[in-house]
């Protein structure tokens, strides 16, 4: 399945602008990579981007299709079939502990009780959680609970998975916990991120700034453009 | 984010009769108790019954501590109201209206405490479903509930980390440093809370 960018932009009327605000303006763009980056800095326009692959943002010219769906006129379906994870799983997480919280996602799909449940502890014991799973969310440490967001949007088995900086709260250890989880999915991944180890795990990175792509390729270049961009020296 | 101090709804685990009773059988609790605190004219039976909801809940093996917790918010309030009804209507009234409502807290308690969220959720799912003919969406009831019972303790949290930014600064005196962050934290957790549900589907009407 691939996301199609269709020269979507994003803009945004402003009080005592005449012009509107332009968020994002992006070229055509095919995403089909199996791991997929998008580095940039602060306020370039990551968040945005990502938000048009679920049908969060809608773009107000241009389209975005997901396997051929609209993001505007199908986005159900969409959002069937792409999950998104914040950076704060706690914004994310709705109820009071794991278990729940995989077992509301899998409300709609499952409505056995007693499957429900068997679903979820299965979802729980993959991502190593089940000891967790009757735990408080904000008793557990920032990685188990992004472990648990992510437990949590892939029990409906989406075919797609965004993550929106995923590891910014996460210290060293949940960080790489997180990076060999990623590498474990088989779904595809698109991901934006300050990180640049993590921007190097990819197949492919886009360099946003000002709201369009300045660098799309492999990522040690991307990388390479990303530092030139902040001002700082190539990598010794 | 704290918050964690307040979290509600607190379940204890556990396999008593209490535990396993039927839902529905501790909601009528729930209802009982209320109507009955209307009812009751005699003070001596308000006390027995408490006294009988109390050995109910510890029955349950949630324990003493977990008991005190579910009443100990209450206390300020009956105090005053105790003391109030006292002056005005004597004590055997006075003793009568705050033991009333200490039956409705601990049956409360005994639902809340027995009961998984999840099952809770059920409930009230199944108790919206003969509402469904007039249009309603017994799925979405439930997340209405389980939203609201995650975000009282978010606010509570965000009250105590303005407080402590706005005591840092010296502000602790100005109602405005206090009560605008807490709002604006408010509405923000409010639009994470609805963009992250819309991302993941939930609260849609049925999509079949």
């Amino acid at each position: 399945m691939s996301i199609i960018l269709d020269r979507p932009a994003v803009r945004i009327d402003v009080d005592g602008r005449a012009e509107p605000k332009t968020l994002l303006d992006l070229p055509a763009l095919t995403l089909a990579e199996h791991r997929i980056g998008v580095i940039g800095a602060n306020g370039s326009g990551k968040s945005t981007l990502l938000r048009l692959l679920n049908g969060l943002v809608l773009p107000t010219a241009g389209r975005v299709t997901v396997g051929g769906l609209d993001t505007g006129r199908e986005v159900r379906a969409v959002r069937r079939r792409v999950g998104f994870v914040f950076t704060d799983p706690l914004s994310q997480l709705v109820m009071p502990t794991p278990r729940e919280d995989v077992e509301l996602s899998l409300r709609r799909l499952v409505r056995n009780g007693a499957e429900r449940r068997a679903r979820a502890e299965a979802v729980l014991d993959r991502f190593g959680l089940l000891g967790l799973a009757d735990q408080s969310v904000y008793e557990l440490s920032g990685g188990e609970r992004q472990l648990a967001a992510l437990a949590a949007v892939l029990a409906v088995e989406p075919e797609i998975l965004v993550l929106d900086e995923p590891s910014t709260l996460l210290d060293l250890r949940n960080r790489e916990l997180l990076r060999t989880t990623l590498a474990g999915l088989g779904q595809q991944v698109v991901l934006s991120t300050h990180d640049l180890e993590i921007a190097a795990d990819m197949d492919r990175v886009l360099v946003i700034d000002a709201g369009t792509v300045v660098f799309d390729g492999a990522a040690p270049e991307a990388v390479a453009c990303y530092r030139a961009l902040c001002g700082m020296p190539a990598r010794p | 984010m704290r918050g964690h101090g307040f979290l509600l709804a607190g379940y204890v685990p556990g396999r008593s009769m209490v535990h396993r009773a039927p839902l529905w059988a501790k909601f009528l609790l729930v209802l009982l108790c209320g109507v009955g605190s209307w009812l009751v004219s005699d003070w001596a039976v308000s006390a027995a019954a408490l006294a009988l909801l109390s050995a109910v809940f510890l029955a349950s093996g949630a324990g003493i501590r977990r008991l005190a917790t579910a009443v100990r918010p209450v206390l300020p309030i009956l105090a005053l109201v105790g003391a109030f009804q006292w002056w005005q209507l004597g004590g055997p009234t006075a003793a009568r209206i705050v033991l009333n409502v200490l039956v409705c807290v601990v049956a409360a308690s005994i639902v809340t405490a027995t009961t998984p969220v999840r099952e809770l959720l059920d409930g009230a799912a199944s108790l919206a479903r003969p509402l469904e003919r007039f249009g309603a969406d017994p799925e979405r009831f439930a997340l209405t509930i389980a939203i609201m019972v995650r975000s009282i303790p978010f606010i509570a949290g965000a009250f105590a980390d303005v407080r402590d930014s706005a005591r840092a600064r010296g502000l602790e005196r100005n109602p405005r440093a206090l009560v605008l962050p807490v709002f604006i934290t408010t509405v923000a957790f409010a639009r994470q809370t609805g963009e992250a549900l819309a991302a993941r589907g939930l609260g849609d009407a049925d999509a079949g």
